[in-house]
């Protein structure tokens, strides 16, 4: 008896993933739980393990290739044996089919069915392509109808979702693993391997873009054409948060093990300034024409990781000191790069903070990470001559930036809260006494 | 398999060309695939376009066209004498067979399809062996569709015989036009042909064994159907069954009601239609162990997956509603699925259409079906002798019958009994499919003066807001 697995949802509302490499070929025998091929998501690498004992006898795709949820992958003849759990999809399918007549079309006056979710035949096509379950998405529509929207926002996980779903096939059977990419020391772009190809001008190399660089893509070109972008830049002086931060670097190093650098003050920042401006630790929902205000102070902040940026979210930064926070920007960073983050790990953040400062440069024009309206940009910290009580003196100098959308924002509000910022990161003394 | 047999490979190997196999068939070979439609008649489209919906119709047009005819008096207009030539009509309903299904081959083999003339048969989950006029050939396949589709059940004792004891394929190419004719069977089948020979000349009984006519039906609309089939002259025995035949001249059929009481129909001829069974058994499809259910209906999911992979089946052999439009979709769906793309059979209405004079059709729920569903419901009727349109096309009988939630207001079913309703009721389709609520066809304009304002009005009635007829809490009043 033949066997053949399909792409599972594995529960993250990821409805697609890269063939990685197969860690089994035609022809071997495998057992059940034995690992059998690794698969990229847009947020991790996986191995997934067959469900079954069995010879494999067609690997259904190469590695590179795009696996949607519901595609067999992998065939095996089984020798007769009893398949075990899990259910395979089309087994399930069946299970439904008999207890719920709905889904057989055999209702003899062509009936329409009540319990079938609201949505048009277009809707339910997306639903299918995108791999979301109509049963399980919240409907904004009139009536309760499920919209494209809907089904959108479901399949990237942002919203929408009405409960777990009951059985995610195989989700505690997924091991993250190591990326299948070595990571370069030097967080450069990975060595991909492309085809050569022969142009009038000379030859060229195309190279296959990574699932990260998709979603990246995909967010970055949203961002830029649904929000106004406006950077404002000013210059803080640093030279006492700098003298802090030299003092009190290695003794929290040895004391906690950690690495600390000046980010955490950056965030805490971040904080008083967006409780001051509440504008700054909000989205906007298109749908309803409403700001929604975060009550929470949750920061994101760029990390590079050897396929792209990702963007990882320290969680109620107002809650935690400044050690704490450096901790965790330690710890999310490390697997941010390793690309083991968990989907809420990268997700509800009020406001960004990226770090260009490394790179030198006088500022950047950073984009906006749909859905929140801000982005704060840290950029070198330099020694320069600046003019003080009439003096030319030499101070550590760092350019602030903050990218608003100027839908929502208005260009004095964006003005006053990095000044608010920057009143704080030059007076590191406030920042203390203001910390809860 | 025998010395000698050829052996030959193909993609996908369609079993039947009737409407869902060679649909599938061309859809497959437009997205690429090598496809061998396999049937085992001369003639491809199977028993819809050969014995079924396209000959009726095209008799069924003209015997309208008579009755308009007949009664066109009232307009001022009169024909000197109009007289039927059955030889005649049969031959442009032939012509019109041989058009349609000459037009499929041509689709099949210009998509790059190939059509293999014989009857195929299982012999394992990945080979069919094909009886040819050549020789038995045998077909390696990758993925198989089996849409066999379904032969007209016999009645014990009435056995067809082509001449006293017809079927749907005899009724339709009738050499004259018999005096008296019995119809056993009052399902879609028996009330066209009844309404149709009626209209030919013939004196019609229609025996059918429930007590009432389309029994699925609410009772407003099984009543309407009943009045109009009494009126054009048909005569209805319901309650009946037909027990024995005595062939003679006349031949007489012994028919008994429910308390045991029997009477004689004296009759030319009988048309035997009690329904239909799926083609499923001879085609080895039990020998490779794909699931059946008791009707011998082939089990198949929603993507067309019957229980062994890479078998598919659709169309009448798995059940539902036996119509060529619900095989088409399931063919559309079977394709994409074997093309690698996400499908499925989701839709939440099959609409049907009975052409009897007036055309009956509907979508959707019935009244009694909406309330065992759950719904609160609230129901609008339009009689087509409220429209302008009706009356100036002189067909004034049925009504549109509009059901909905009552609370949400979301449209659950239509019915339509009135002239072209199997057009008309395609809108009523599209706002189910759709989630249409109420209001959202409610404030959709609607050509004046036609027969699809009777939806609307019917829906506004629904809405408690009719223009053309009393609501109905103002006439109660």
């Amino acid at each position: 008896m033949a066997f053949e697995f399909r792409l599972p949802d594995v529960g993250e509302g990821i409805h697609e993933a890269v063939l990685v490499k197969w860690m089994v070929a035609e022809g071997d025998v495998v057992h059940e739980d034995q690992p059998f091929v690794a698969v990229e998501t847009d947020k991790a690498i996986v191995e997934l393990p067959s469900p079954v004992a069995g010879t494999v006898s067609i690997l259904h795709f190469k590695p590179g290739e795009l696996v949607h949820v519901g595609d067999v992958m992998i065939s095996f003849a089984t020798k007769g044996e009893k398949i075990t759990s899990p259910a395979p999809p089309k087994n399930k399918v069946k299970q439904v089919e008999k207890s719920d007549e709905t889904t057989k079309p055999s209702i003899n006056t062509g009936r329409a069915s009540s319990v079938k979710p609201l949505a048009t035949p277009h809707t339910r096509a997306l639903a299918r392509r995108l791999g979301v379950d109509l049963t399980l998405v919240l409907p904004s529509g009139k009536g309760g109808r499920i919209t494209d929207s809907d089904v959108e926002a479901f399949a990237k996980n942002e919203s929408g979702r009405r409960e777990e779903p009951a059985q995610p096939v195989a989700a505690s059977r997924v091991k993250v693993v190591e990326p299948a990419f070595p990571i370069a020391d030097t967080g450069s772009e990975p060595v991909m391997a492309g085809t050569i190809q022969d142009t009038v001008f000379g030859s060229v190399e195309r190279v296959k873009i990574s699932r990260l660089r998709q979603v990246i893509a995909r967010n970055m070109t949203a961002s830029k054409h649904t929000l106004a972008h406006v950077t404002h830049v000013d210059e803080a002086d640093v030279t006492d948060m700098a003298k802090l931060y030299r003092k009190v670097k290695d003794q929290v190093e040895t004391s906690h093990g950690i690495r600390f650098t000046i980010m955490p003050f950056f965030v805490k920042a971040a904080v008083a300034g967006m409780k001051k401006f509440p504008i700054c630790n909000a989205s906007f929902d298109d749908e309803t024409q409403e700001l929604v205000l975060k009550k929470y102070y949750n920061i994101g902040f760029a990390a590079d990781t050897p396929d792209g940026l990702v963007v990882p979210v320290i969680h109620n930064a107002d809650r935690k000191d400044m050690i704490r926070i450096a901790g965790e920007i330690a710890d999310l960073a490390l697997r941010a790069r390793d690309r083991k983050l968990k989907v809420e790990e990268m997700q509800g953040a009020g406001l960004t903070i990226t770090n260009v400062g490394p790179m030198g440069g006088l500022f950047a024009t950073p984009v906006i990470p749909l859905p929140q309206l801000v982005i704060l940009g840290m950029h070198a910290m330099k020694d320069r001559p600046v003019v003080k009580d009439g003096q030319i003196v030499i101070r550590k100098m760092m350019n602030l930036s903050v990218t608003f959308d100027h839908r929502m924002i208005d260009g004095m509000v964006a003005a006053h809260f990095l000044r608010e910022v920057i009143d704080l990161v030059e007076n590191p003394e406030m920042l203390m006494l203001r910390l809860v | 398999m025998v010395v000698g047999t050829a052996t030959r490979g193909c993609q996908v190997a369609v079993i039947g060309a009737g409407p869902g196999g060679y649909l599938a068939a061309i859809r497959l070979a437009q997205i690429g695939k090598d496809v061998l439609l396999i049937e085992e008649n001369d003639s491809l489209g199977g028993i819809c376009l050969n014995e079924g919906c396209i000959p009726s119709k095209a008799l069924i047009h003209a015997t309208d066209f008579l009755e308009e005819a007949r009664s066109a008096g009232q307009m001022g207009l009169s024909f000197e004498k109009v007289t039927l030539d059955i030889g005649k009509l049969v031959k442009w309903k032939d012509r019109i067979v041989r058009q349609l299904t000459g037009g499929v081959r041509f689709l099949v083999t210009k998509n790059g399809g190939e059509v293999l003339k014989g009857r195929a048969r299982f012999v394992s989950e990945r080979r069919l062996e094909v009886v040819t006029d050549s020789g038995p050939v045998l077909v390696e396949f990758e993925q198989a569709v089996i849409a066999t589709g379904s032969r007209q059940m016999e009645l014990p004792g009435f056995d067809f015989d082509g001449n006293v004891v017809m079927g749907a394929r005899e009724a339709l190419s009738p050499a004259n036009v018999p005096e008296r004719l019995v119809i056993i069977g009052g399902g879609y089948i028996g009330l066209e042909m009844g309404s149709m020979y009626r209209r030919l000349g013939s004196i019609v009984d229609l025996v059918e064994v429930s007590d009432t006519l389309l029994p699925f039906h609410d009772s407003e609309v099984r009543t309407a159907i009943a009045q109009r089939m009494r009126k054009i002259g048909v005569t209805l025995h319901l309650g009946h069954s037909a027990i024995r035949l005595e062939k003679g001249s006349p031949s007489r059929v012994i028919i008994r009601d429910n308390s045991g009481g029997e009477s004689t129909l004296e009759t030319d001829r009988i048309l035997v239609s009690i329904g239909r069974k799926p083609l499923s058994s001879g085609i080895g499809v039990e020998s490779i162990g794909v699931e059946m259910d008791s009707g011998g209906f082939i089990v198949v999911n929603d993507r067309m997956e019957t229980n062994i992979p890479g078998i598919y089946a659709l169309g009448d052999v798995v059940g539902g509603p036996l119509l060529a439009h619900k095989a088409y979709r399931e063919a559309k769906v079977a394709a994409d699925v074997i093309g690698g793309n996400p499908a499925a059979f989701d839709n939440v209405v099959i609409p049907a259409v009975v052409y009897t004079d007036p055309e009956l059709a509907w979508a959707g729920l019935t009244e009694t079906e909406a309330v065992e569903a759950g719904h609160k419901i609230v129901t609008g009727v339009f009689p087509f002798r409220a429209s302008g349109r009706a009356m100036t096309l002189s067909a004034v009988e049925g009504f549109v019958k509009t059901i909905a939630d009552a609370d949400s207001k979301l449209i659950l079913g239509v019915v339509i009994m009135g002239r072209d309703a199997g057009e008309l009721i395609s809108e009523a389709a599209l706002a189910i499919e759709m989630g249409a609520f109420l209001d959202d066809l409610a404030g959709t304009i609607h050509p004046h003066p036609t027969m699809s304002e009777g939806l609307l009005e019917s829906v506004e009635a629904a809405l408690g807001e009719a223009v053309h007829v009393l609501n109905r809490d103002q006439s109660s009043a």
